[in-house]
């Protein structure tokens, strides 16, 4: 807490909201599990455990959504931007939300007033993979619970922001770090890992979420063991795809790579945790034949003693950086009159696939982007690609002392969607996919350094696909694989995508624009520009009657960060930290 | 405790807090109100009365703790040259990022975005090399532009050495398709025996973090052998316990990269900076003084190409020590 006269105010403000909140504010394992289903709160990110993010409210719809009004905006303060990658979440009339450099913040939701912030303390010399951003906070009982940048889970004490538990999840100096927002299923909270391009290990981690006690360990790499953890004890819990050595060469494996870095869904139905894995280490494919699992894959995980139920691999033998982490959303089907439990997943690699989410067994994969070169088609049987030989980047060892030939391939490693979550409209039944049309070309550096040592790199640059857009928000049809409508974008699109009942699709944009669109015929409906790129995720909740929509502004994360051609497009766009709170005012909703 | 004394225990806690940020034997001197590192010119350097040498963080011989002091050959030289320019010497830690071009931004001209005003005056162990400074990107642009690289002071090479204990000789590499070898991770070594003999090597190769910790595992015998720059080989051999371990004689085939040049550098518009080091350099390395530099710490010492271009056979010799 502050020690200037504010303080007492800010003391006492929180005081004011532990008494008026303090009763009914416990998040508990009901409250996430039914999320979906309450438009008053927003505890979990994903806007429910399955990430669909879609709200039933229609309130706000595609007639009155040109009345939508800023009612305030939150400055994260201080010299630190970067990107604001965030969603939000609304419990009890308080927003809690994270902002970039493992900031945290709570917000009374009525006047956009600060409540509390949390600084982490990052050490020195700390060298993020993966820029600087932070994607989420997790609710639990009394708690905030997020990631940092130095791969700690820290809980917050919901009422005053100072730390109930922080636990060391991975060792920064080693390369590990935390950028996705951690889940909660069944008192436990959920965490991936980011790590660099070399030498760590992809793992799924459960802590208790009232203690932080470690409850099981799940590595993604074949032939590391996971553990169940009991009375402070590690007891092995078998090794993740049964031995080591099947699908890697020599002792590769233990530097697999297969960051899970963007967090999990849940499902209940199967009860299932599905995790994505990151690209398989080192980057040169050449180095390490065979499918190297589990990397670029989606992994069913028992949310009890973090088992691996069934995986799916998108890309094997990976060599193009296309990791597997994207989100796989759980939805429900009919067809010829009977349900099937499906799952869907925009892939880095430009394929959207939709899955048997009881057994991974792939039903159906589709392109989601204009062109793909880098493989003709997916094998319609078992969804595996049918790679294009001349489309894999060449052997850096091979080509040594020239440039060898530069290799194009589409997408770029940046992907057809990279982070940014989709939305699946139970209403329309479609899936709106945040993608993006870029081609990468990549060939063997000649002359490279690397700690004061020749190496052998690869060049690569970034170009778009188009003259005039790279962005596409797409509206695709899980059952037919075909698109139903396009917004094409100048900039690249990295910020996420609700929908609602109210048939209205949200997203941002690059330019700075929070935009709803027709979830039905992609007509642009309503534009707000929030003074900086938007790349976080929009919410929505109700308030006294009343409907509201915030997200984050703040351009910034990984598009900035590679020059090329892409730099062109986005270079003048300044840098930002503000929340923006929208609603939709009562007379407009009488007003129809 | 009388109040003087209070007063100068609570300085030194507030100084203590202050420099919290940076590591222990830094200094902090970049601009907080602006964010951003000073413009230490040349002018600068000396009237502030130190030098921020950047070495790499736990790279023996060439920079490491130990004690907690900055020690190695990098160190030792930096040291050097900030006698020889008459202020004092200050470390830089590096850690190294993913390659060459991002070290230099982070440590020689714009500053890591998490810690913008922490830069180094000058920065040891880059290599000189003219075609990696003047290296387009895919839009003609220079790389490297943002950096001068001068004043080489070595030479460095590949080496193998090996336990004679599993390994009766190391004539070629070959012999590393049977038997294993340990490299550090995500090092031309690495790559080379992947890769080298059409993969052949491959599932002989083991991988660990550092040098250091793959002559623990020859000493374990988990390998026949290890691969890594000559230096660290002869600091590794350099220790008590790896006094059993040989030198291998096999050349590298197949390597496009034999030999290199080291040398220092600055920020572009610091060349008065960089010209000053570079006339201290170029005397340590021709009196021969580089050579016992690198004789103290147990380590041969390679005379830069650079020099053996023009250097006359006996002015060689007295750079290599062999006069």
């Amino acid at each position: 807490m502050r020690s200037n006269k504010f303080g007492i105010r800010i003391a006492a403000s929180a005081l004011a909201l532990a008494v008026s909140y303090g009763a009914q504010a416990a998040v508990t394992d009901q409250d996430i599990m039914n999320d979906e289903n309450t438009p008053g709160d927003v505890v979990t990110y994903g806007m429910g455990l399955k990430g669909q993010r879609y709200s039933g409210l229609e309130k706000l719809n595609t007639d009155n959504v040109k009345y939508l009004q800023p009612v305030w905006a939150f400055s994260f303060g201080n010299e630190k931007m970067r990107g604001q990658e965030a969603q939000p979440m609304v419990k009890d009339g308080v927003m809690y939300v994270s902002a970039s450099y493992s900031r945290v913040y709570a917000i009374d939701i009525k006047t956009g007033e600060e409540i509390w912030q949390y600084d982490a303390r990052l050490p020195d010399g700390i060298m993020p993979c993966c820029d600087v951003v932070n994607r989420g906070v997790a609710l639990y009982d009394d708690k905030v619970i997020f990631g940092t940048l130095d791969a700690k889970l820290v809980a917050l004490n919901k009422d005053t922001g100072k730390p109930m538990w922080i636990k060391k999840v991975a060792d920064y100096q080693a390369g590990y770090a935390i950028t996705a927002a951690p889940m909660i299923v069944k008192g436990k909270v959920i965490t991936g890992v980011s790590g660099g391009e070399f030498g760590i290990v992809g793992k799924v981690i459960a802590y208790d979420a009232n203690t932080g006690e470690k409850v099981w360990m799940r590595p993604t790499v074949e032939g590391h063991m996971g553990y169940v953890y009991k009375d402070g004890k590690a007891i092995e819990n078998g090794i993740s795809g049964g031995k080591a050595g099947k699908t890697w060469p020599g002792d590769m494996w233990k530097n697999g790579g297969a960051a899970t870095w963007l967090g999990g869904t849940y499902d209940a139905d199967t009860d299932s945790i599905f995790f994505g894995t990151g690209n398989p280490a080192p980057w040169n494919s050449h180095l390490r034949p065979g499918d190297n699992l589990f990397s670029s894959s989606r992994l069913a995980i028992d949310p009890d003693d973090g088992s691996i139920k069934w995986h799916f691999q998108t890309t094997p033998h990976d060599g193009w950086d296309y990791d597997g982490v994207n989100e796989l959303v759980s939805f429900d089907y009919k067809e010829n009159g009977k349900t099937i439990k499906a799952a869907a997943t925009a892939d880095r690699n430009g394929f959207m696939y939709v899955l048997n989410r009881e057994n991974g067994d792939f039903i159906r994969g589709f392109p989601f982007v204009d062109k793909i070169t880098w493989a003709t088609g997916l094998d319609p049987k078992t969804g595996r690609p049918i790679y294009s030989d001349a489309h894999r980047p060449g052997d850096p060892a091979a080509a040594e002392g020239n440039k060898g030939k530069k290799v194009m391939a589409q997408p770029a490693f940046l992907g057809g969607k990279n982070w940014m979550p989709v939305s699946y409209s139970k209403k329309t039944g479609l899936f709106y996919v945040p993608s993006n049309e870029w081609a990468m070309e990549i060939w063997n550096e000649p002359v490279s350094y690397k700690k004061g040592a020749a190496f052998l790199g690869a060049g690569f640059t970034i170009k778009p696909a188009h003259d005039d857009f790279i962005g596409v928000l797409r509206a695709m049809d899980p059952k037919t694989g075909k698109e139903v409508w396009r917004y094409e974008n100048t900039a690249p699109l990295w910020g996420g995508v609700m929908t609602t009942a109210g048939n209205l699709v949200f997203t941002g944009t690059p330019e700075g624009y929070l935009k709803a669109f027709d979830a039905q015929t992609g007509k642009e409906l309503y534009r707000f520009n929030t003074g900086s790129g938007v790349v976080g995720t929009p919410i929505t909740w109700e308030m006294d009657g009343e409907q509201y929509v915030s997200v984050l502004s703040g351009w910034g994360g990984a598009v900035p960060l590679w020059g090329g051609e892409v730099a062109k497009v986005v270079k003048d766009f300044n840098q930002g930290g503000m929340v923006w709170t929208f609603k939709l005012p009562g007379d407009r909703v009488a007003a129809n | 405790m009388n109040t003087r004394f209070l007063i100068g225990g609570l300085l030194a806690l507030g100084l203590v807090l202050c420099s919290a940020g940076v590591s222990a034997g830094e200094v902090r001197d970049g601009d907080d109100l602006l964010n951003r590192p000073a413009d230490r010119t040349y002018d600068r350097i000396i009237e502030s009365g130190y030098l921020k040498v950047g070495v790499y963080k736990d790279f023996p011989p060439y920079s490491f703790e130990q004690d907690g002091e900055p020690r190695g050959i990098d160190v030792e030289l930096g040291k050097r040259i900030a006698r020889e320019l008459g202020v004092d010497f200050r470390v830089h830690w590096i850690v190294p990022d993913e390659a060459l071009s991002d070290d230099l931004r982070n440590n020689v001209w714009k500053g890591h975005y998490l810690d913008k005003q922490r830069l180094a005056d000058v920065m040891m162990r880059v290599p000189y090399d003219k075609a990696y400074a003047y290296k387009q990107d895919s839009t003609g642009e220079y790389v490297n532009e943002q950096v001068h690289m001068f004043g080489p002071y070595q030479r460095e090479t590949w080496q193998i050495a090996y336990d004679p204990s599993q390994l009766d000789s190391v004539q070629t590499v070959a012999v590393f398709q049977y038997h294993p070898i340990g490299v550090e991770i995500d090092t031309l070594p690495d790559f080379y025996l992947t890769s080298g003999l059409r993969g052949r090597m491959r599932d002989q190769v083991r991988h660990y973090r550092d040098v250091e910790e793959a002559f623990n595992a020859m000493r374990e015998g988990d390998v026949s052998a290890v691969m890594a720059m000559r230096s660290e080989i002869d600091f590794e051999l350099g220790r008590p316990e790896n006094r059993a371990f040989r030198l291998a004689e096999t050349g590298f085939p197949g390597i496009g990269k034999q030999v290199w040049d080291v040398g220092m550098a600055v920020k572009n518009n610091h060349r008065q900076l960089g010209y000053a080091l570079e006339g201290i350099v170029d005397k340590l390395v021709k009196t021969g003084e580089m050579d016992q530099l690198f004789a103290g710490l147990g380590l041969r010492y390679g005379v830069p190409d650079y020099y053996r271009e023009f250097l006359k056979p006996e002015a060689l010799a007295r750079a290599s020590g062999s006069d």
